[in-house]
């Protein structure tokens, strides 16, 4: 815990002889071996047995997206580039696809959001980079967004990725470490997707 | 803020409005103004003694005159108040008495508060929390609060916010629905919940958002998802054991719409068998909507009772050729099995998202000389009906806000008479300026009639729309809608309009423009004052008889709910409204000055009744009185 912690929690107790020693504290920790008490990792002990009949935790955690449609790489990275970022054709065949499975009537035909959110505000309740999108529209998502990967094989949600990714709301796979801490506001995101709607007045 | 600052800022709105109110090009509306001005001076002059008079039955057991135990406070559903101490001559000295907040601002407020035995009842939207407010602490003490835990996958199934319209007090129960389709009871004392029946899967594109009506030990209940594609029903639940009794569907056949050899429709294009199916293209009715997620009410008299269904799906038209009976319209039952007395379909073959679920008003209104036992309804579609409550008979029907889709009602059939270049079949085109919008002159916010005045008190919404009709492809769970459109102000660049309407002649008494959305429910009191809000946040006391605005507050949010009255422990009169804008309100919210959402319920009374203590940490409630006095 930082000394602006302590005072925050302490607010009334903690005068200056206090921060005094808050301060020292916090060089203690930064030069770790010095004196005061250690930082505590916490203890997990990894050797216990596996008794749960599932398969290894490996095998468990590369299922998840893309194997119903019978994919043989199953797995996506987190900064996966979109397969059809920019692709005009297929951007329309994703429109065509957002219109027809009714993603339109519950995010708007212009995407701007309605029953479910605006996907072109740059704010993203489950991330916003290609890996994230094609994940929401796959497993569906807790307040009402169905799975789709039951009905949709991947070329054709990825083809949906593209065509939100076109209007603008998504970051690109290279830079999702940067916009899950919200860093994006000076970077170049032109390169398969762009920011036009973060700063809009609303 | 002062009292004499409020003073200040009333009379400079007032001005405002009254002037504006001028300007309307519409010499009928000015005339009626001065007449029912000059009225006013007569005082205690009482249009329908009769009603005033109405017995006990038509209210909740065991409601006082100060108690609120339903949303529309009698089965009747005029939100009438007999309370009389806040009058045109001093509501102009209302003053904040206190606020509760229920935290949920992500949606809207569209619940009325409750109260009985000196406690207030609130439920909030998603996650449909439900709390009880002791009256007889300073302040409004938390009695109990109590989290049912709906699902979240609810809040994506409901087309138009996650809102809830408001629960019913009855025999000791706490009664209301959750968006993920259950009917709760919860103990009113304890807030302990004595049942929950599942009534829906909200996996299917069902949700529940109204407000039950109970009667006579049944809960009656009813469905949305008419964007959803799902097949419109109510029931009746066993009000102590929550069992369901019966259902009966909006669509389908006689067997599923519960329509028997009684059932009396008064137009002959209403008469036939199995209409809910066969005015439909092969098993296209089993998605047609026709939700009731409006109001229900009851006559005591016939034990029937009244209720809206919702818009047809989808909304897209040319899917469904035919008048796809029986969506966008209204049934009365009988209370006790549910079975079809006569219905009657406002907007048939619904083009335009036309619900028909708003209140239906229950009164008897003198028409051509004669008393007449009559429900009116201020459809969607833009036309207040006055229709024989017994028959199903209109009797009057006119335009009570502006409407170009119809250029009247057929009187011999009910049937509008439908612009040719509003039509929005065939679809895949633009059709410019449509008006009213999708949500109506008129949308769920609930009117209120005053047996004093004998007129109906409504928010008008003046919105229009372009639209164009799409294909739309039924997937469980997902839209069934079928339609684009945009959204604009109509003539005169104001969204609202609060108005009195006389429904026996079918015209406006006197209104009041305003330049956001009025999506309020109204309130009326013995004392001649009905109370609106607006989506801008305005909360005001106006003159029932002349329209005149008495007192304007401007609250934390837009107001979206409707406003009701209570006497309190002190004896005095209590007026409380929920804050909080949402839900199809929304569809204006880019209009410059539109407000951030809130959750915060205000209670306001005469400024003398708020007793002057100094805050005080040693009541140990934070400041103020340690009782308002009164009874504890």
């Amino acid at each position: 815990m930082t000394c602006k912690a302590h005072v925050a929690w302490a607010a009334l107790a903690c005068a200056a002889s206090l921060l005094v020693a808050c301060q020292r504290k916090e060089q203690d920790l930064r030069g770790g071996a010095a004196a005061g008490a250690p930082l505590r990792q916490p203890q997990v002990n990894t050797s216990v047995m596996d008794t749960t009949g599932l398969p290894p935790e490996g095998a468990l955690a590369r299922v998840a997206i893309g194997d119903l449609a019978g994919i043989g790489n199953n797995t996506l990275d987190a900064d996966v580039r979109s397969p059809y970022a920019g692709d005009l054709a297929a951007i329309k065949e994703g429109q065509d696809l957002f219109v027809s499975m009714n993603c339109a009537a519950c995010h708007s035909y212009d995407l701007k959001g309605g029953m479910g959110p605006d996907l072109t505000d740059t704010y993203w309740r489950y991330g916003g980079a290609p890996a994230d999108i094609y994940k929401s529209i796959f497993e569906g998502r807790p307040q009402g967004m169905p799975a789709w990967g039951r009905a949709l094989p991947q070329a054709m949600i990825w083809r949906i990725v593209a065509y939100i990714e076109s209007k603008g709301g998504a970051f690109p796979g290279a830079l999702a470490d940067k916009a899950r801490q919200g860093d994006l506001a000076d970077q170049d995101t032109t390169s398969g997707s762009t920011l036009k709607g973060r700063n809009n007045v609303r | 803020m002062t009292s004499r600052a409020f003073t200040v800022a009333v009379g400079t709105i007032a001005a405002i409005t009254l002037s504006a109110c001028g300007t309307k090009e519409n010499p009928g509306r000015k005339a009626s103004v001065v007449a029912a001005g000059s009225a006013s001076s007569a005082a205690g002059d009482v249009a329908l003694p009769a009603m005033l008079n109405r017995d006990a039955s038509w209210l909740p057991p065991d409601a006082g005159d100060g108690d609120w135990l339903m949303p529309s406070r009698d089965y009747g559903g005029t939100r009438y108040s007999p309370l009389a101490e806040i009058t045109t001559g001093n509501a102009d000295r209302l003053a904040l008495a206190w606020t509760f907040d229920d935290g949920e601002s992500h949606y809207g407020h569209e619940m009325t508060p409750l109260v009985a035995n000196n406690t207030m009842y609130i439920v909030s939207p998603f996650p449909n929390r439900a709390y009880a407010i002791d009256l007889t602490e300073p302040g409004g003490a938390l009695k109990w609060k109590y989290d049912p835990n709906p699902a979240p996958i609810a809040i994506g199934k409901a087309c138009c916010d996650a809102v809830l319209r408001g629960a019913a007090l009855y025999d000791g129960k706490l009664i209301y629905n959750l968006l993920d389709d259950h009917t709760i009871a919860l103990d009113a004392n304890t807030g302990k919940e004595l049942w929950r029946t599942k009534m829906a899967n909200v996996e299917d594109g069902t949700t529940m958002t109204m407000a039950p009506l109970v009667v006579d030990g049944k809960v009656y209940v009813g469905n949305s998802g008419g964007e959803m594609g799902v097949a419109g029903w109510l029931a009746a639940l066993d009000v102590n054991t929550g069992k369901e009794l019966w259902r009966a569907y909006s669509v389908g056949p006689d067997s599923m719409a519960r329509i028997g050899d009684d059932f009396k429709p008064f137009y002959s294009w209403l008469k036939g068998k199995d209409l809910g199916a066969t005015t439909w293209p092969a098993n296209a009715w089993k998605h047609g909507a026709g939700a009731p997620w409006g109001w229900v009410t009851y006559d005591p008299e016939r034990h029937w009772i009244y209720y809206g269904t919702s818009n047809t799906g989808p909304w897209n038209a040319d899917q469904r050729p035919g008048l796809n009976l029986w969506t966008s319209g209204v049934f009365a039952r009988k209370a006790d099995d549910g079975m079809a007395q006569w219905a009657f379909v406002f907007t048939p073959h619904n083009e335009w998202d036309y619900d028909g679920v708003n209140e239906n008003i229950l009164v008897d209104l003198p028409i051509n000389g004669t008393t007449r036992k009559v429900m009116v309804q201020f459809n969607r579609n833009g036309f207040a009906y006055t229709i024989d409550r017994l028959t199903g008979e209109v009797l009057v029907a006119k335009p009570f806000g502006h409407e170009n889709w119809a250029s009247g009602i057929d009187m011999k059939t009910g049937m509008p008479i439908v612009v040719p270049e509003k039509h929005t079949v065939p679809p895949g085109r633009w059709v410019r300026d449509i008006c009213p919008a999708d949500i109506g002159v008129k949308d769920f916010e609930p009117s209120a009639f005053s047996p004093r005045t004998g007129l109906f008190y409504v928010s008008v919404q003046n919105i229009c729309m372009d639209y164009k009709g799409n294909v739309a492809s039924y997937i469980a769970g997902t839209p069934y809608w079928g339609a684009q459109m945009t959204r604009h102000v109509g003539p005169g660049g104001n969204y609202g309009e609060f108005i009195a309407f006389d429904a026996a002649k079918g015209e406006q008494v006197w209104g009041i423009p305003e330049p956001f959305l009025t999506y309020s429910g109204a309130l009326v009191t013995a004392g001649d004052v009905a109370f609106y809000g607006t989506v801008d946040g305005w909360f005001r006391a106006v003159d029932a008889r002349t329209g005149k605005i008495l007192w304007s507050r401007k609250l934390g949010s837009g107001i979206i709910s409707a406003p009701m009255s209570y006497r309190g422990p002190d004896g005095h009169q209590y007026i409380a409204i929920a804050t909080g804008v949402g839900g199809g309100a929304m569809t204006t919210s880019s209009q410059k000055g539109f407000p951030p959402r809130g959750s915060t319920y205000y209670v306001f009374t005469l400024a003398q009744n708020i007793p002057a203590v100094a805050p005080s940490a040693e009541s140990g409630q934070g400041g103020g009185p340690k009782k308002q006095g009164g009874k504890p």
